[in-house]
């Protein structure tokens, strides 16, 4: 039995040259070292790496000499038995040996093929230069990666959203969450509509087609137009070569004029709705009569330059004697009939006998000084206006309607009703009259003497009068307690011989505006209302435009609050406070918009 | 650089060199251009009022929105155009030079498109994708201008392959060299010789960092042997710390080669994907915007 060794190098050119070397031992050493019978020039050889012995009986023997294992057959081990003829291949480092039988002239010898199979080094494996150079090498292609991110995004944000779009109901079975078309906003809602944010078809109704007012019209039920859309359309007049093109184009992608969505833009963030800009409104109202000739309504562009004077709603007595109203313009010193004799003046001067009684009411009553607005003028629970003024409230504690006590208890006429204080004296005589009435009237009232309920009572004429007739007479006449603030006037008639004018005072002078007298608590009362020096009661006491002026410009004025036509004019005209107004309280954007343009202009703000 | 210009100081001829590059291409014209169009865009916005604020859905916003995507689409074509190269008027130079500053001319237009109103939205993110396409772009420019030279100084007129072939020599030589070594130190060799100039991932290709360099370790290795004998010729450890040394050397200067072609190629593996990144996005900002209208 012996051995016989072919080694096989591989030329430049990729042939093989077989160098069979006989071996007649029975045993073969493999290493690095030279001195080996297989010398293998393999660093991960050791220099004695393993022994291969003939163990006679068609097998070999494969034993490990340094200690360190050799694969045979794909298996790591330092002891291995092969039968030649089934043959091996023994691998140790980067070589091959494989272990057969000889046959031909080789009969009955054990042939060793010793072939380098692994790279010296991981720098002599064969590598493709372009690639390997390149960073083609370690990231994947651009081509891939185009293709993967450009439908991982038409995935999640087009298919995705189209699929939750025909998949969601919109009605109340919609649920509140996360719904995927919302990535498509450009924009938070504002506050007030914060509750569609997850909601896109609520005012998206159909795909392609531009927010129609039908769905803003869905919930908003009760606003109304404008003006009549014809009139409208006049007032709008040639939209000019810009607004005609925009039309054009909007109408060629059949998108209607005159949208909600065109002054009420939303994704503008969650704020309040932003405020509509002035140029909305003075497109139409700089020079309206040119195109409406038979208006009623005057030429505004601005607050500050161009506006009209204020034209309050005055109360005045018709040809019938009926209580109407019209709209004068302060330019014209309108005079107004309440039906109440009222001296402002008189009542808030701080020397007279009415200063002094009510000083004399003291605390108790609700006063201790004189007069001040706030005595009869009381905030209603908007803040922005007053409670209407009441007699009883008001001027009772002076003016007293007591006619007869009855242990302790006053006995006071009717007011508001001339006929039932005539009845009530009547009665009073009928009943037997032990004691006479007894009638105060205000020209003879005293600081001092308190009214009404107290036991020192003062009554409503101080004449004590003999009969019912006379009694009713004195009350009605000068002198007595109805004709001091009233108009009263005889009738003739046996059963109601006085009528006394309807007073009817004005709950709000600017119909057409709007005002908050608690957006202007900073200011007194006398600094707009000219009342201390008012002998009358027919004086319309309001402010003219130019006192409003001095504070208050248009839009971009440099003034201390620049004021766009939304702050006092609702385009819907709805009688409530405008949407500005509206949203100051809501401290939207805008508003905080206009809060630092106007500390900037007045030199508060940076 | 130094002996180019003593050449020149001394012949006293100008450098002659019919090369022009894209960026100067025609003096500017196209930056000329791209200039123009942006001031014109800005001008227009800045005298434009769109209330209550801008936004892409004013008159402006759909003008500079066509004119964007138009762009973007057109910017695209480049990668088609590279492929056929023709002369003149519309050569790929020029091509190129209008690339560069009509793209860049994108970041006014587009940002204008926006008004300023982004969010967390997928119109945002075609924003955000396309000002990233833009930098890598400019990154591009800058690293084409800036790096070649680094990378030939580096090179030192030998080829990558001649690189990669001085590489397997020493391996070959510190084969040789360990054979006589036992076992513990041939596996020293061996971690060198492990080593994979094309190892290490992306990182390592851009920071030129390694820190589980087999020469290195192996380097380390040998010299702290204490069986080695300094200055021996005779020592095969001395030896092969020399070739260790050797080895080292080459594989800096590979792996710098390596670094600086990574810089010179990465921005492509960002611009060209986020570019089709980009138009989808745009689609979907298109569709999206037009089907809620």
């Amino acid at each position: 039995m012996s051995f016989i060794v072919r080694t096989v190098a591989r030329t430049a050119d990729g042939r093989d040259i077989v160098r069979p070397k006989p071996f007649d031992t029975k045993e073969l050493t493999v290493g690095r070292s030279p001195d080996c019978d297989i010398h293998l020039a393999d660093l991960a050889v050791t220099l004695h790496h393993v022994t291969i012995r003939d163990s006679g009986a068609g097998t070999v023997e494969a034993v490990a000499t340094a200690g360190l294992p050799f694969v045979v057959d794909g298996k790591s081990t330092e002891h291995a038995w092969i039968n030649i003829a089934e043959g091996a291949i023994i691998r140790i480092g980067s070589h091959a040996l494989t272990v057969a039988i000889g046959e031909g002239d080789d009969q009955g010898r054990t042939i060793i093929t010793v072939e380098r199979v692994g790279a010296i080094s991981n720098a002599s494996e064969a590598k493709e230069e372009t690639r390997v150079f390149s960073l083609a090498a370690v990231l994947p292609g651009k081509r891939p990666l185009a293709w993967v991110l450009a439908l991982l995004i038409l995935g999640v944000f087009l298919v995705w959203p189209l699929i939750s779009i025909y998949s969601q109901p919109t009605d109340a079975a919609r649920k509140v969450a996360f719904h995927a078309d919302e990535m498509w906003t450009s924009g938070k809602l504002s506050s007030v509509h914060r509750a569609l944010e997850n909601n896109c078809q609520a005012c998206h109704v159909k795909a392609g087609q531009a927010v129609r007012d039908d769905a803003c019209v869905a919930c908003h039920t009760k606003v109304h137009d404008h003006a009549d859309p014809k009139r409208l359309a006049a007032a709008m007049g040639s939209p000019g070569i810009v607004g005609g093109t925009k039309r054009l184009v909007a109408s060629a992608f059949n998108i209607p004029p005159g949208r909600c969505v065109e002054c009420h833009t939303e994704h503008q963030g969650a704020t309040a709705m932003p405020v509509t800009d002035e140029k909305f409104c003075t497109n139409c109202h700089t020079d309206l009569n040119t195109r409406l000739a038979d208006t009623n309504l005057k030429n505004a562009a601005d607050f500050g330059d161009n506006h009209p004077q204020f034209e309050p709603t005055i109360r005045f007595a018709a040809a019938n004697g009926q209580p109407a109203t019209r709209r004068v313009s302060l330019d014209a010193n309108p005079k107004e009939d309440s039906g109440l004799k009222f001296p402002h003046a008189l009542h808030l001067s701080a020397a007279n006998g009415v200063a002094r009684m009510a000083i004399s009411l003291g605390k108790d009553e609700g006063y201790g000084a004189p007069l001040q607005c706030v005595s009869c003028h009381v905030r209603d629970a908007t803040g922005s206006t007053f409670a209407p003024v009441k007699m009883e409230s008001s001027c009772g504690a002076c003016h007293s309607l007591a006619f007869d006590q009855v242990d302790g208890t006053v006995r006071t006429l009717r007011h508001g009703d001339p006929a039932q204080v005539v009845a009530d004296i009547r009665a009073f005589y009928r009943s037997g009259a032990a004691r006479p009435a007894v009638f105060a009237g205000m020209a003879r009232h005293r600081p001092g003497e308190t009214a009404g309920r107290g036991a020192g009572y003062v009554p409503a004429t101080p004449i004590r009068v003999g009969n019912a007739d006379q009694a009713i007479r004195a009350v009605f006449s000068k002198g007595g307690a109805c004709f001091d603030c009233h108009q009263v006037k005889p009738t003739g008639q046996a059963s109601a011989p006085f009528a006394v004018t309807p007073v009817v005072l004005a709950k709000r002078y600017m119909m057409k505006g709007w005002f908050d007298h608690a957006a202007h608590d900073t200011e007194s009362c006398a600094s707009c209302h000219a009342v201390k020096t008012s002998n009358s009661a027919s004086d319309v006491n309001l402010p003219k435009i130019a006192r409003c002026q001095e504070c208050h410009g248009g839009q971009e004025a440099h003034k201390a609050v620049p004021s766009s036509c939304a702050m006092c004019h609702d385009y819907h005209r709805t009688g409530f406070a405008p949407l500005m107004v509206r949203d100051s309280r809501a401290r939207g954007k805008a508003h905080d918009a206009i809060d630092r343009k106007s500390l900037t202009a007045a030199g508060a703000g940076a | 650089m130094a002996a180019k210009s003593l050449r020149q100081a001394t012949t006293g001829r100008t450098r002659d060199s019919d090369h022009e590059s894209f960026l100067r291409y025609q003096g500017f014209r196209w930056l000329k251009i791209g200039l123009l169009i942006s001031a014109i865009a800005l001008l227009i916005y800045a005298f434009n009022d769109v209330q209550p604020k801008p936004n892409g859905g004013s008159a402006y916003g759909y003008i500079t929105g066509t004119i964007g995507v138009a762009l973007i689409l057109w910017l695209t074509m480049l990668g088609v155009r590279k492929r056929a190269i023709t002369p003149g008027r519309w050569s790929l130079k020029s091509w190129t030079s209008a690339h560069v500053y009509l793209g860049l001319s994108l970041i006014v237009i587009a940002t204008l498109h926006t008004g300023f109103d982004f969010g967390w939205n997928v119109h945002t993110l075609a924003y955000v994708l396309m000002m990233i396409v833009i930098a890598s772009g400019v990154f591009g420019i800058v690293a084409y201008a800036t790096l070649p030279q680094a990378l030939s100084a580096n090179r030192g007129e030998t080829t990558q392959v001649q690189m990669l072939d001085n590489l397997r020599m020493i391996d070959r030589q510190l084969n040789e060299a360990a054979q006589p070594l036992p076992h513990a130190q041939a596996e020293i060799v061996q971690m060198a010789l492990a080593d994979d100039p094309f190892g290490g991932g992306l990182f390592a290709r851009l920071s030129g960092r390694y820190p589980k360099c087999g020469t290195r370790a192996a380097l380390a290795a040998v010299r702290a042997d204490i069986s080695r004998v300094e200055g021996d010729a005779n020592d095969p450890l001395d030896h092969v710390e020399v070739l260790l040394e050797r080895k080292r050397s080459s594989l800096s200067r590979i792996r710098k080669h390596l670094r600086l072609k990574s810089l010179l190629e990465i921005w492509l593996h960002v611009h060209v994907p986020l570019t089709f990144a980009l138009i989808a996005a745009l689609v979907v900002h298109i569709v999206s915007v037009f089907y809620y209208w």
